[in-house]
């Protein structure tokens, strides 16, 4: 649990460093444009960030954050679940303003009374006396600012209002304010930002012409979603750092949920958590999974259980079997020489990630400028196909390396320039031969450039030659010569260089990126269960409700519940039985028929036991089940009411689920 | 091909969709339940009936609740890692809440929410974390201030930690967009875990990403097979005598009490009511051609007479008057056809 707290806490570091800087760029913009308008109109910067509406958050506590530090203005953020009216909106304003002021200039007693007071009173005035108090204390409180900012650098900082969610205001409520703010835009130097989730036409839609024109907009175009993924695999699941990994389904539903359901990066982040507490609680094992100075002692310390433990898993049990059969026993018995074998195992775990992510890199570098990327386009995809299997004997592979066999000099000097770069900032040290031999290939293309360029200048200066004038045998011989140069390019070196150089990449490729699964000890460090995680994340209640209501042997294991397909049998429970009979109807149910057909089925189970004197009150039994079934039906959602028919019920849902 | 298979699966859905809505008509037969002669139960009755029934498969329930049991102490440590865990599947999870609170629950702060109670609101859930949990005894203008108070107080206080369940999230007085909105912020605090069942199969329509983002739901199924014994019990069942509506019983017992020709009065308002009943656009008797009538019943003979006995009625909740659109006074009996013809037949036998 400690590692995992630990781990969660790393991780989470990491993500806000990162969402920041990525921010940063497109604050700093912003920024610099608050600072910069200064106009009759309310100036407003509207920023598109997607719809991705969760992530929006952190966006705006960062923005905030960074207009604070640079101290220009006051910030208020309005949400549109605050602000029903147009009343609650200003007093949210004032209260956050207030508060900000307070904090940014940390003065005391009397300052901190007056913002209480204020707030008191604009909270409690009705939407009339509220106004004056309003534009009394907007009155006052400029001045103030006045006052205090005069002994700053600057004059009149702005006071910024960011609307988190344009979308959901109501407009009667936006048009107010804006009207509003912009009859005091003189005294009070007002900033608005917009977060849009949909697209900037919002605004048009949202405020009429004559709102509209009291504002000056300028748009930002905020990162797509999708980049911010593509960052954030990068930083989490393609580095050696993190000793947690995923496996290719679990990455596959986790990028699945991104791409089809919501782009929201912050759930993705939370699946990745998910995984991280299934891992380390469900496997035994995963206590080994961290840091490499730390799973050295965790090792040395692991009791007989654990060590039992590690025999069982399937990858260890592939590594014992292809092992001489007295380190096998060795293996089996010792614990000792078992915690040895493990250091090392899970040694060459650590040396096996952290080559495969560069190499991965090199390969990514090459494929995704290929022609109709048949890999695919991101790393993210490169990095599944290696997950899943053997990269090399897929036909995509194929093909790409074909592709890459025909690409021109330029486009592969520059991807080899690229590989080296990747291979020496990372930290694997095999790669020195590697890049020795890369750099090899780009010296030998250099001294190839050179070379083409002596030819040429050879040429030319035959050329010259001939064109001055000499004697005939002269001239032959030169001829030849061209000719035989000619030739030779026909079969050049750079192609053979080239062929050569893609297969040295292929060899990488084979070494480097085996998948995960054919490794010993995998298991440990790599969380595989899709299903959990589909389970959890992307639940499906109706889909748990119509098994357990028209096949209710799935759960209750019960033989006598095994049922043989399409017929109503009387022996699943009486909800079943009334829900079965309930798909048969339209759209309305007569009551009546539907409690005697469900009497029918329940009287045929008990048909050989009753005797008629008691039948009546069996009956008065059967129709007291079915009143309970009916209403858990109800209660369900399958059924209401209906007052289109005495005594019917109308079905909410349709065909046969 | 899993796709082209969705596809077609979904079209089907879209064809099965509109099959069923196609015709306005619905064919189903006209029995009533009256037609039955079978008296209606009421809740007393039905609970005592349903006592006697044993429950059926209690074994395999029991072996379900016992796998859900284990997954505790994983509950336990999913909910102080932020997340909030959610139940959903068929079966009451009543008793299974019941089981983690008394187990699990029992020393720490702990708050129960019965959804399914037909009076619960917000605020109800808000008053009570501020007064049993807070001990805070003031009052808030709206549940939003309230929710802030809350909000602060746990931020203030990082040792405060409160545990919440909520039987029924998706009861009918939780489920406005308003309330959710609420719970979900609330249940966003780090120091307040969220257990919640839902039971309705369109109960996840509620929540949009935002809502959905701030409850960070942990989904688990959890099939219990057992009666929805106390979520029902408020549910106004059709089979159910309901206590709103008259019912032949009381119909009687106020006309015993009358006059003969109070009875005979109102026996011929119910007689034309029935002439009319597949007449859909019948106003109702008019008082002018009801009063000639009586009159020629000798039943009544004043126009007063007949005004002071239509007033007992109307006290008696036995007929309602509406004036139609030519300003006329139309009396009508609210009072189902059947219970009116079952009315009927009854005096015919005494």
């Amino acid at each position: 649990q400690e590692v995992q707290e630990d781990l969660n806490k790393q991780l989470f570091d990491n993500l806000v460093n990162f969402l920041r800087r990525s921010h940063s760029e497109f604050q700093e913009k912003t920024t610099e444009w608050t600072c910069r308008m200064k106009s009759r109109e309310i100036p407003t910067a509207a920023l598109v960030l997607g719809v991705n509406v969760t992530d929006h958050d952190l966006t705006f506590r960062s923005l905030s954050e960074v207009l604070q530090n640079n101290v220009t203005p006051y910030i208020a953020l309005l949400e549109a679940k605050e602000c029903p009216g147009i009343k609650n909106l200003l007093q949210k304003l004032m209260g956050q303003l207030m508060n900000c002021y307070v904090d940014v200039d940390s003065l005391e007693d009397e300052d901190n009374v007056q913002v209480s007071q204020n707030r008191m009173r604009c909270s409690m005035t009705s939407l009339v006396s509220w106004y004056e108090s309003v534009t009394k204390k907007t009155d006052s409180e400029t001045p103030r600012k006045r006052r205090n900012s005069s002994s700053r650098p600057w004059q009149s900082p702005p006071v910024v209002v960011v609307f988190k969610d344009m979308e959901s205001f109501t407009t009667k409520v936006l048009q107010d304010f804006i009207v509003i703010s912009s009859q005091h835009i003189h005294e009070l130097p007002l900033i608005l930002i917009f977060g849009i989730a949909t697209s900037p036409m919002i605004i048009h839609s949202l405020l009429p012409h004559s709102v509209s024109s009291l504002l000056c907009i300028e748009l930002f175009q905020s990162l797509s979603s999708k980049e911010h993924l593509s960052t954030v695999i990068d930083k989490l699941l393609l580095t050696a750092q993190f000793p947690f990994k995923l496996g290719e389904k679990v990455l596959q539903v986790l990028i699945n949920i991104f791409l089809y359901h919501d782009f929201s990066v912050q759930n993705f982040i939370k699946g990745f958590q998910l995984c991280i507490v299934e891992h380390f609680y469900s496997q035994p094992l995963s206590i080994l999974c961290c840091k490499p100075v730390d799973a050295k002692k965790r090792v040395n310390s692991l009791s007989h259980n654990q060590c039992e433990n590690v025999r069982r898993l399937p990858s260890f049990r592939r590594y014992v079997e292809s092992q001489a059969s007295e380190k096998q026993i060795a293996l089996l018995t010792t614990d000792s020489y078992l915690k040895e074998i493990i250091q090392k195992l899970l040694e060459d775990l650590q040396v096996y990630h952290e080559n495969y992510v560069s190499v991965l890199r090199c390969l990514h570098v090459f494929t995704s400028s290929l022609p109709k990327y048949p890999l695919g386009k991101q790393i993210r995809e490169l990095h599944c196909a290696c997950l899943e299997h053997q990269v090399w004997e897929t036909e995509e592979y194929e093909s790409s390396l074909q592709l890459a066999r025909m690409l021109n000099k330029s486009d592969l000097v520059t991807m080899l320039q690229r590989c080296v770069e990747i291979l020496l900032s990372s930290s694997g040290k095999e790669f020195d031969k590697t890049v020795e031999k890369l750099k090899e290939f780009l010296t030998q293309f250099q001294k190839l450039e050179a070379e083409a360029c002596q030819e040429q200048d050879v040429s030319l200066s035959s050329q010259k030659e001939l064109q001055k004038k000499t004697d005939l045998y002269h001239l032959q011989k030169t001829l030849l010569e061209l000719k035989e140069s000619r030739r030779s390019k026909k079969l050049t070196k750079f192609e053979m260089l080239r062929f050569e150089v893609v297969e040295y990449l292929d060899s990488l490729v084979r070494n480097y990126l085996v998948p995960a699964d054919h490794k010993t000890l995998h298991e440990i460090v790599y969380f595989n269960t899709a299903s959990v995680l589909r389970e959890h994340l992307n639940a499906a209640p109706r889909i748990a409700l119509h098994t357990a209501l028209n096949n209710p042997y799935w759960y209750l294991k019960n033989q006598a519940l095994k049922s043989d397909g399409g017929g109503i049998s009387n022996k699943v429970p009486d909800i079943c039985i009334v829900y079965k009979l309930h798909l048969e109807c339209g759209r309305l149910i007569n009551l009546v028929d539907w409690l005697e057909a469900f009497s029918t089925v329940v009287t045929a189970a008990e048909g050989p036991n009753t005797d008629s004197a008691s039948s009546a009150q069996v009956d008065d039994v059967i129709h007291a089940r079915f009143i309970r079934a009916v209403s858990e039906l109800e209660l369900l959602g399958f059924i209401k009411p209906s007052k289109q028919k005495t005594d019917h019920v109308a079905r909410l849902t349709w065909g046969g689920c | 091909l899993a796709k082209k298979n969705k596809e077609n699966k979904m079209s089907n859905l879209v064809e099965e969709y509109f099959e069923a809505h196609s015709s306005s008509k619905v064919l189903t037969s006209d029995r009533t339940l009256q037609k039955l002669r079978k008296r209606r139960l009421d809740q007393q009755t039905l609970h005592d009936l349903l006592k006697k029934v044993p429950l059926a498969y209690a074994a395999e329930i029991k072996e379900l609740n016992q796998q859900h049991e284990s997954l505790f102490s994983k509950w336990m440590l999913q909910l102080h890692l932020g997340f909030n865990i959610v139940l959903y599947g068929l079966g009451s999870k009543r008793d299974l809440l019941e089981k983690f609170r008394t187990s699990v629950l029992q020393d720490s702060v702990h708050l129960v929410v019965n959804g399914y109670f037909p009076s619960i609101t917000v605020r109800s859930v808000l008053s009570s974390i501020t007064e049993e949990v807070l001990d805070h005894t003031g009052t808030f203008r709206s549940p939003l201030d309230q929710l802030e108070f809350i909000i602060k107080r746990f931020k203030e206080d990082s040792s405060l930690e409160l545990y919440v369940l909520i039987h029924n999230l998706d009861s009918q007085m939780l489920r406005g967009e308003r309330s959710q909105q609420i719970l979900a912020q609330l249940c966003s605090l780090p120091s307040i875990y969220l257990i919640a069942s839902i039971d309705h199969i369109n109960a996840p329509l509620m929540w949009d990403q935002a809502k959905l983002s701030l409850y960070n739901w942990l989904w688990y199924e959890t099939t219990t097979f057992s009666p929805y014994v106390e979520e029902t019990s408020y549910e106004n069942s059709l089979l159910v005598q309901q206590s709103g509506s008259l019912a032949l019983s009381s119909i009687t017992h106020v006309l015993r009490s009358l006059t003969l020709n109070a009875r005979g009065i109102f026996r011929l308002l119910a007689q034309y009511q029935l002439e009319n009943k597949d007449n859909p656009s019948y106003p109702g008797l008019s008082f002018q051609d009801f009063y000639q009538q009586c009159r020629e019943a000798f039943l009544v003979n004043s126009d007063l007479t007949l005004r002071a006995q239509l007033t007992e009625f109307r006290d008696h909740k036995l007929i309602r008057t509406k004036r139609g659109a030519d300003g006329v006074e139309y009396l009508l009996i609210p009072v189902d056809d059947s219970t009116l013809t079952d009315f009927l037949e009854k005096e015919d036998e005494d």
